[in-house]
């Protein structure tokens, strides 16, 4: 055992190490199928710590992270995307409302690269504000991307209409005047607060030396300290919610979208297995209720509906995509009318046991590869507890009859609603 | 991973080709097959596409209802398309399950019933997707562009929406039934599976629930070499209330991918667009800040069809001109210069890399193997791809853009709201 690593716990094969000198947090998986591992370091941070002002930041910063770094850099001619595309790397970066994630999929030869570019580049970004002037008309045109989309465009109008205080009210993108307008040294700043090992992850999945290893990740990010300020949190709580609520986005358009959404609980509640059985129930699958009462009859195209646990509260999502003669309302009552079914009479034993046996194969599936374990292990880190992966079948497993029943009660809710609806211009019904 | 020792290649009946790919992913086994019997094979090309999708709407056995119901209580998918030549069909299920699984995909193509009612709703269902894809600017671009550059019937040419919602409205059950008389059945029907599985086990179920299928009539049809000939042009697609916009840019090229140059030349567009550290996303979103992505490739080549190249990508609507201006100009550096030694260098270790990396799964092992096969490859091709790409030299794949390209001959094609 390495000495500079405090061994903390271990967990469905992850081992979990805790670097001494700087509190950085390694995760390690070893998976020797194919001579590929995935490198990636998770930061606690995403649009969740952003406010007004500032909206989008997170993101654009994870853009400029790319811009060079102290010693991966264009004038040296080692930029980042050359020095890992040139072995052949996938490589990205994605924020989300609790997490911002780097990472290389790399031949296992060249796990040592991949984690050197992350060391250097978690203190020793450039983020000069010269980059960030090009960067910022690519992130504007990702966003424009996004607005492309009726269902993006109704997806932020539900999270903003449903969430006034929580910062979950803004998409990750941001406003558009918030990409365009904030400075250098804001984007600066809130690297200077999170971008720290004391609040990150590190981790590595598939073939590697696991000994070896630990002491490349030592040498490389071993030179930074810990942060010397608290990491802030993020303490604005939505404020109860008491009453219906509705959003329209009327758009040119060939089709409408009808989407229901209700208020979920922090992911790491109790609660959260039981709403994930639930909509495997109500959405996932040709034999799921929804899908026989709207697919099947023709009044959608498809549908499909999610409840991402998220750090703080979340939202439990159906959304269908309407057919041209279908109006909005008639499948926004039979959404309705199927979630108070279950409010009323509950569902039974077999719909649990086909929803269990879905998510055991979803999750079998998402160890086919290193990069399917390190993404799905990222979400479970951004929401603060990584064993919420290796801990979640069993979790699902123990859902009963009843605890559905109890959930539709607690959540599936009027007065905790929010509904959507895209109305296209062309044929506004 | 040598490919000629991993992959067991069986023929446990006639007309069935099997290909075994044993990894150590623990209980996962994905599946993949593909027959002749795509779209080309049919003048509605709705036909063929129409017959796949309505394989898992019920069978002489089992009603929709009974087979999702299956699949799902194991967790397991199947679906069904259909490419320009190929029905293809993908699953994925654990390692306990793939008796269940393979019983399902055999039933389900050897004993499709076409339910009316459920083709009403198809049709339904697909005709307002085609609705939909009229205010999709990428889609639109590109079936403007593919219509302009490729004369009637070449097989990479795309129909309008309008014909396409006319194919399908025009279809009746007898037209599914008569094509699946045709087009199913042993022949060239060729099944992986990669994952959890052995051989032994695999090849036994295949024999089992495949047994007694009766023959296709169909044959793989030659390749396409019509084109029309090259001129500049550029069109426009209006759409409201769209925010950016998608532009092509492109031609059509005089060879296919038997062509002894089409490696050379296929490295040459990756060094122009393949990734993030090619030409046009250093040049035109990293440095100029002009869009999120750009990117350069060659189509539609396969089968000794000749086919073409393009580059994609989205702009703000006030800065489609720039883009495209400052795009052409970094198309026309690569055609007057060529590419360097340093940049070959540099895509071969990519390429290389890449195609190790894409081994990290049982779909990206799978779909090697199976589209080789399609392609009447020997396995060993795999193993010596990447010796191919090193063997690229600079002169070869300069000499290929000069012969092949031809920068005054580009159709454009841009859709968005300011088109």
């Amino acid at each position: 055992m390495n000495k500079q690593y405090e061994h903390i716990k271990s967990s469905g094969g992850i081992d979990e190490y805790r670097l001494k000198s700087n509190d950085l947090k390694v995760l390690m998986l070893q998976d020797t199928s194919t001579p590929v591992a995935t490198f990636m370091v998770t930061y606690h941070v995403g649009s969740r710590n952003e406010a007004i002002g500032y909206t989008g930041s997170t993101h654009l910063l994870e853009h400029l992270m790319f811009k060079g770094s102290r010693n991966y850099n264009k004038e040296k001619g080692t930029a980042i995307w050359d020095e890992l595309q040139s072995i052949g790397a996938q490589i990205n970066a994605t924020t989300w409302n609790d997490r911002t994630n780097y990472f290389e999929v790399v031949p296992s030869e060249h796990v040592e690269k991949a984690i050197s570019i992350e060391a250097d580049r978690m203190r020793f970004s450039f983020l000069r504000d010269e980059d960030r002037q090009p960067e910022m008309t690519v992130v504007r045109n990702e966003y424009e991307r996004g607005e492309n989309s009726p269902f993006d465009v109704l997806d932020k109008n539900i999270w903003a209409t449903a969430y006034q205080a929580h910062p979950y009210h803004h998409s990750t993108i941001g406003w558009r005047s918030d990409i365009e307008n904030v400075s250098t040294e804001r984007l600066k700043d809130f690297y200077d607060v999170y971008y720290w090992p004391n609040n990150a992850t590190a981790t590595i999945i598939g073939d590697f030396e696991k000994d070896a290893t630990l002491s490349l990740i030592a040498k490389y990010f071993g030179e930074h300290e810990k942060s010397s300020h608290e990491i802030p949190e993020v303490y604005t709580e939505e404020p109860v919610q008491e009453g219906p609520r509705r959003v329209v986005v009327k758009r040119s358009g060939q089709s409408g979208i009808t989407a229901v959404a209700h208020k979920t609980p922090p992911g790491l509640d109790n609660d959260t297995y039981a709403i994930q059985v639930l909509g495997k129930i109500l959405c996932d699958g040709k034999s799921s209720r929804l899908y026989k009462k709207i697919v099947d009859t023709g009044l959608a195209t498809s549908l499909f509906m999610y409840d991402f646990p998220f750090k703080d509260n979340g939202l439990f999502i159906t959304y269908a995509f309407l057919t041209p003669e279908t109006d909005n309302q008639t499948v926004e009552d039979i959404i309705i009318s199927e979630y108070n079914d279950i409010v009323k009479n509950g569902v039974d034993e077999k719909e649990i046991l086909r929803a269990v046996a879905q998510i055991r194969a979803t999750v079998a599936f998402s160890r086919d590869g290193s990069y399917a374990v390190a993404s799905a292990l990222n979400e479970a880190i951004a929401i603060g507890d990584w064993e919420f992966y290796t801990t979640f079948l069993d979790k699902i497993s123990l859902v009963t009859v009843n605890d559905i029943k109890r959930v539709a009660c607690k959540y599936l809710i009027e007065d905790q609603s929010t509904i959507g609806w895209f109305i296209p211009k062309n044929t506004d019904k | 991973m040598k490919f000629k020792d991993s992959v067991i290649i069986d023929e446990p009946l006639n007309g069935l080709s099997t290909f075994v790919i044993p990894t150590q992913v623990q209980d996962v086994v994905t599946i993949s097959g593909s027959m002749l019997g795509g779209m080309l094979f049919s003048d509605n090309n709705k036909i063929p596409s129409l017959t796949s999708s309505m394989l898992d709407k019920g069978t002489r056995n089992n009603s929709k209802h009974e087979i999702s119901n299956q699949l799902e209580s194991i967790g397991a998918e199947i679906s069904f398309v259909s490419s320009n030549r190929h029905i293809n069909f993908t699953a994925h299920c654990l390692k306990s399950n793939i008796d269940i699984v393979v019983r399902l995909i055999a039933e389900q193509l050897k004993e499709p019933t076409f339910p009316e009612d459920e083709l009403l709703t198809l049709k339904k269902r697909m005709i307002a997707n085609l609705e939909v894809s009229k205010d999709d600017t990428k889609k639109q671009a590109l079936i403007n562009f593919l219509r302009e550059i490729y004369p009637k019937g070449h097989y990479n040419r795309r129909s309008t929406i309008e014909d396409s919602i006319n194919n399908i409205r025009s279809v009746q059950t007898n037209d599914l039934i008569h094509f699946y008389e045709q087009a199913y059945g042993l022949g060239t029907l060729k099944i992986a599976a990669a994952g959890d599985i052995s051989n032994d086990l695999f090849s036994a179920l295949i024999k089992t629930h495949f047994d007694g299928w009766g023959e296709q009539a169909v044959q793989q049809l030659d390749g396409c070499t019509s084109l029309n000939e090259r001129k500049p042009s550029r069109l426009n697609k209006k759409i409201n209330d769209k925010t950016s916009s998608d532009i092509y840019i492109g031609q059509t090229l005089d060879l296919s991918e038997s062509s002894e140059a089409y490696l050379g030349l296929m490295m040459g567009v990756y060094i122009l667009g393949g990734n993030f550290s090619a030409r046009l996303m250093q040049t035109v979103r990293d440095e100029q800040g002009l869009t999120y992505g750009i990117g350069s490739t060659i189509a539609g080549c396969a089968y000794d069809t000749k086919g073409h190249w393009h580059t994609w990508g989205t702009f703000s609507p006030n800065l489609v001109d720039k883009g495209i201006t400052s795009t052409v100009e970094e198309i026309d550096k690569w055609y007057r210069n060529g590419i360097t030694k340093k940049e070959l260098d540099a895509k071969k270790a990519t390429l290389s890399g890449l195609f190790k990396v894409s081994l990290d799964t049982t779909g990206g092992i799978i779909d090697k193997v199976l589209t080789n096969a399609e392609k009447g490859r020997d396995i060993s091709y795999l193993d010596n791809y990447t010796k191919l790409l090193n063997g690229l030299a600079k002169e070869d794949i300069n000499h290929a853009i000069k012969k092949f390209i031809d920068p005054g001959t580009f159709t454009i094609s841009i859709s968005g709201s300011d088109a």
